[in-house]
């Protein structure tokens, strides 16, 4: 299984800029400034079949293509490496081991899109990514990768990184935007979209951490070549799934694009652990509606696991076993999303409380069944909040109701968790 | 024009108009608490859901983020737009109070009327309800963040349309919170229009809690007196008290909002000690018997100085109508000087504005939101006409430059929260050919009337900022009566007695000149001296007309009946003990009826 994003990196430790340099480091950036024209780089990440490694999957050259060129002043691009949905953690990986492969990526798209300033988003704590980054776009910066005319051209770029003051709807990208111009970090309306109108009222991508990650090797190997890296001719390039839960092996993995899901969890997971069964898992991150043991021959990749119910999301993948209570599991979860909604809009902010409170009753055994309905109801009208929070909070309680119901009535019927003891 | 079919009733609308306005343009509402039309679109309440059926967008779809497109099939009624809005107000309801009798807002609270609209009447929630703890915010605005339900509304006015930074939301999810960084008095000389905007009994006006239900109040379309501008006001009143005073919507004049000066200005009405009662050297007597006793005084001071010694002075805080009627007086009486205003170089300057001015070069506020350059010349808007300045604050959200030329633009009084503004030599400086829509708006009470010929020569749109709400009126009386002003006819030395109508003249009258009479509603200086008092009604206790600023004539109607407030009524007078049509002090009148009295006693009245 052929690696890009993590191949020559080491666990533990920050490949430095030098090792990164004699590995092949910013010979893409090399070839693209002398060879390619930036629509050249921009078809090659049209043909590669990039999608977003950000959560919603959209094919990245796409987006690049929305930018209209002809409009005064900046463009930006924005890294989002906000990485703050549970069960999620592979940009850190990524970033704490190679840094470099980043501010590289970065650098090509900044020159396909013509930006002449970016910014690294960073999550509050994620203080190593961000002191890595900074030392790495220093000595980018020193070796004539970053700053004016670089490598010799009239391409020049300024870096900057951003450390967020934390919460997670600081990763929506109009969230994010916002949070970076000094505003509160509630989402924007839609449209206009940030290709048109976003950061400063300027044409702005926002791009994942690992999105950007993967351009070197498109340009270097050419996008046919880095396509072919995924286990099915349908899907395109590696994906980093972090794996949690009862598995053997808890790490960030990078796999090719489509291997199934029972694949996964037996090969580089290791396995279930002893005594464990396999129950169930989060595909995709706090966001996904479940994954069961009917799943597990689902090929991990964009469409076929949505297909399956489900997004492929951010491929944290969460696994439980035969004694994990899934009424707890998503009670849990949206503990999480109810602190994080922003604020802004009613359903989310009101609705997501409403069924933290549902749910608690529930696993504490005084759920009623009219319980059900105020879930169901939740599961539908929060689909019609102002962003994507909501809707994706409510994923795992759409699991619930559809693959575990019987589980989520022996609560009500028994008065009772059944999974605890007395 | 987009046309859209909503509930099956065709409209058209003019590009740019959601769906939500849409709808409300052929009689249909619908449920809204963040969206408003002067703060526009927030797309946070989501109480606005509607199922569009057919055209480019289909599903449900939040109406005031839409705008109204060519093709549209929209349905309010739609059995899942339906849902969404009473899960909207489930949502709200979960924490909101359920304690409305006990709420100063109940009655004109738009939650309780979209509750009760949506059908919410179960509780499903049966958790606790969450709490915050509420702040001082001075003495006008009370503070009751529980029943907030997070429209964003008041941070929009606040923040945005008003300019003010001491107050914003805080927070995050379910704890978001509006309010101040610590408590204290609201800096914004706006923020009363928090009580109107907020959509429930968060922000309500302090000075008039509890007193009184929605429809308890005697009201009416009404005027505020404040300074010249005219805006448009909805006083409330109870037992012959002034309670509160909220804005009226006129999209020409101030929009949506007031000025607190304008709100919090009950006082002077309320006051039990004004005048209220007639009198005669000092003695309480009826009215008739003051009337009677003037038109005895008057005929022995005409016979005695000639109708040449006679001054009728009024001023600009009269109505049209009693301007009007001080000059019909002058004319029966022969009097031989009118004045409407005091000291002549108000009288010039503002007769000098009213004759540049014509329906070409005038100006409204609305004129001046849409402006895309504004010279401020010789004015302290914030002080001299407070709406003025939040209108050129809207001009200045929409791009344009806002220039200041001379001393009295003074920037310290709060004004420089409300837009950016580049200093100019003078007007001849400011590069009024590169707008579109310039215009210039012009003080006159400090600098004279060069100033004001500078600012009329331009050819441009002009607002001048006068003195009193009706100066504009008695500058055209003025005018067509040949009126000068009092310290002119002082300087002439004829003056040997006055007639006052509400007039403001400076304290040092010199006691050789008789005050024959005075009528107002204030106490001044001249009720004191006056040998007969006459009380009249003020502003909400008549109809009336002003012309304002911009020679726009507006009406207004009586709001409540006169007489002493019931709370300022002593043991022996409340409760009543002789049956009387009038309430104590309820037998006044307005001052152009007063004049027609002393008219018909001068056998003139049918002229
Ligand atoms: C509530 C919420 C949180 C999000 N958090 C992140 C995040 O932490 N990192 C991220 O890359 N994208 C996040 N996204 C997705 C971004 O909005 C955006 O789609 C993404 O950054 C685009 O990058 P991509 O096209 O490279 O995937 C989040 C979206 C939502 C609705
Ligand atoms: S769904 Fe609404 S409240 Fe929730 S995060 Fe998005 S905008 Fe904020
Ligand atoms: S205080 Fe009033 S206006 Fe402000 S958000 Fe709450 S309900 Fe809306």
């Amino acid at each position: 299984m052929e690696q890009i994003l993590l191949k020559h990196t080491h666990h533990g430790r920050c490949l430095s800029f030098e090792e990164y340099r004699f590995s092949g480091g910013f010979e893409a950036l090399a070839k693209a400034l002398k060879d390619m024209t930036p629509a050249e780089v921009q078809q090659d990440v049209i043909d590669s079949g990039l999608r977003g490694r950000g959560g919603a999957g959209f094919p990245t050259g796409k987006k690049w293509s929305f930018v209209p060129r002809d409009l005064p002043g900046p463009r930006y691009l924005i890294c989002n490496c906000d990485e703050m949905e549970p069960g999620t953690y592979k940009d850190r990986v990524l970033l704490e081991r190679n840094p470099h492969l980043l501010v590289e990526g970065m650098a090509l798209a900044c020159y396909a899109l013509e930006v002449h300033h970016a910014f690294i988003f960073v999550r509050y704590g994620y203080e190593q990514a961000a002191g890595n980054l900074r030392q790495s776009i220093a000595a980018a910066g020193r070796s004539g990768f970053l700053g004016d005319n670089i490598l010799g051209s009239d391409f020049s770029l300024e870096l900057d990184v951003h450390q967020s003051a934390g919460r997670y709807i600081c990763g929506e990208e109009t969230a994010l935007i916002n949070a970076l111009e000094g505003k509160r970090a509630n989402p924007r309306a839609k449209p206009p979209f940030p290709a048109i109108k976003g950061l400063w009222g300027q044409p702005t991508v926002v791009n994942n951490v690992e999105t950007l990650a993967n351009i070197p090797a498109i340009i270097t190997g050419g996008p046919l070549l880095w396509k072919n890296l995924a286990a099915t001719p349908e899907a395109a390039g590696t994906k980093l799934f972090c794996i949690s839960g009862h598995v053997v092996n808890t790490n960030c993995f990078e796999l090719p694009l489509g291997m199934t899901l029972g694949e996964i969890i037996d090969g580089p997971s290791g396995g279930m652990r002893s005594g464990s069964r396999f129950k169930a898992c989060i595909p995709g991150g706090a966001a996904t509606p479940y994954f069961t043991e009917a799943h597990l021959g689902v090929p991990m990749d964009f469409d076929p696991v949505a297909k399956a119910g489900s997004r492929l999301g951010t491929g944290g993948i969460v696994v439980f076993d035969q004694n994990t209570c899934m009424v707890a599991v998503t009670l849990n979860l949206i503990r999480f999303f109810a602190r994080e909604s922003c604020g802004w809009c009613t359903p989310c902010r009101e609705g997501l409380p409403f069924v933290r409170h549902t749910l608690e009753r529930i696993e504490a055994g005084r759920g009623e069944s009219n319980d059900i309905d105020i879930l169901r109801e939740h599961v539908h009208m929060l689909n019609y909040a102002f962003c994507a929070l909501a809707p994706g909070a409510m994923g795992p309680v759409e699991g619930l109701l559809r693959l575990f119901y019987d589980e989520l009535e022996a609560h009500i019927l028994e008065k009772k968790c059944p999974f605890k003891k007395q | 024009m987009p046309e859209l079919i909503i509930d099956d009733i065709p409209a058209h609308v003019p590009e740019g108009t959601n769906v939500l306005e849409a709808a409300r343009s052929i009689g249909i509402t619908i449920p809204h608490f963040c969206w408003h039309p002067a703060l526009g679109k927030a797309g946070a309440c989501r109480a606005c859901a509607v199922k569009m059926l057919e055209g480019p967008i289909k599903g449900i779809q939040m109406s005031c983020m839409l705008p109204a497109q060519d093709g549209m099939v929209v349905s309010t009624t739609d059995g899942e737009a339906v849902a969404m809005r009473r899960a909207v107000i489930e949502w709200l309801m979960i924490n909101h109070p359920h304690d409305c009798p006990v709420c100063d807002e109940g009655g004109e609270c738009q939650l309780q009327d979209y509750t009760i609209a949506g059908g919410h009447s179960i509780r499903r929630y049966n958790g606790l309800k969450r709490t915050h703890v509420n702040q001082y915010l001075g003495e006008q605005i009370e503070h009751e963040m529980n029943r907030c339900i997070q429209c964003y509304r008041c941070v929009h006015f606040y923040q945005e349309y008003a300019g003010g930074t001491d107050f914003g939301v805080m927070g995050r999810a379910g704890s978001v919170y509006f309010g101040r960084q610590q408590d204290g008095q609201l800096e914004s000389p706006f923020s009363g229009n928090l009580a109107d905007i907020c959509p429930t009994g968060v922000f309500t006006d302090k000075t008039a809690r509890f007193r009184a239900r929605y429809w308890d109040y005697d009201m009416a379309p009404s005027i505020c007196p404040g300074c010249s501008l005219g805006c448009n006001t909805v006083p409330m009143a109870r037992y012959r008290e002034l309670l509160k005073v909220t804005a009226r919507r006129n999209d020409e004049v101030n929009g949506w909002f007031i000025c607190d000066r304008g709100r919090f200005s009950n006082t002077a009405v309320n006051a039990p000690e004004r005048p209220r009662q007639a009198q005669v050297d000092d003695e309480a007597v009826s009215m008739d018997i003051a009337l009677d006793s003037l038109i005895e005084r008057l005929t022995g001071f005409l016979e005695l100085h000639g109708p040449e010694g006679l001054a009728i002075v009024g001023s600009p805080r009269m109505s049209q109508e009693a301007a009007i009627m001080a000059a019909r007086l002058r004319e029966v009486t022969g009097a031989g000087t009118l004045c409407y205003f005091g000291d002549v170089l108000h009288a010039e300057r503002t007769l000098e504005a009213v004759s540049l001015l014509n329906t070409d070069n005038s100006t409204s506020q609305e004129d001046v939101r849409q402006a895309d350059l504004i010279a401020i010349m010789e004015c302290d808007l914030l002080t001299e006409a407070p709406m003025m300045a939040l209108a050129v604050r809207q001009a200045w959200r929409n791009g344009a430059r806002i220039f200041i030329v001379g001393s009295e633009c003074r920037l310290d009084s709060g004004q420089q929260n409300l837009y950016e503004v580049g200093a100019a030599v003078s007007l001849a400086a400011v590069p009024f050919t590169e707008a579109r829509r310039p215009l210039v708006i012009c003080g006159i009470r400090h600098k004279g009337l060069e100033a004001i010929r500078d600012t009329a020569q331009l050819g441009v749109k002009t607002s001048f900022i006068m003195d009193g709400p009706n100066a504009f009126g008695c500058a055209m009386l003025a005018l067509e009566q040949g009126a000068i002003s009092f310290s002119e006819a002082l300087a002439g030395g004829r003056v040997k007695g006055i007639i006052s109508l509400e007039a403001d003249l400076p304290p040092e009258l010199s006691p050789e000149i008789r005050v024959l009479a005075a009528a107002d509603w204030l106490s001044t200086h001249l009720t004191e001296k006056a040998e007969v008092v006459l009380p009249v009604t003020s502003w909400v206790e008549m109809d009336g007309t002003y012309v304002n600023n911009e020679g726009r004539t507006q009406h207004f109607k009586q709001v409540m009946k006169p007489g002493v407030p019931i709370k300022g009524l002593t043991p022996e007078l409340h409760p009543p003990r002789i049956h009387r049509h009038d309430p104590p002090g309820g037998d006044i009148l307005p001052t152009e009826k007063i004049i027609s009295e002393l008219l018909e006693r001068l056998g003139a009245a049918n002229e």
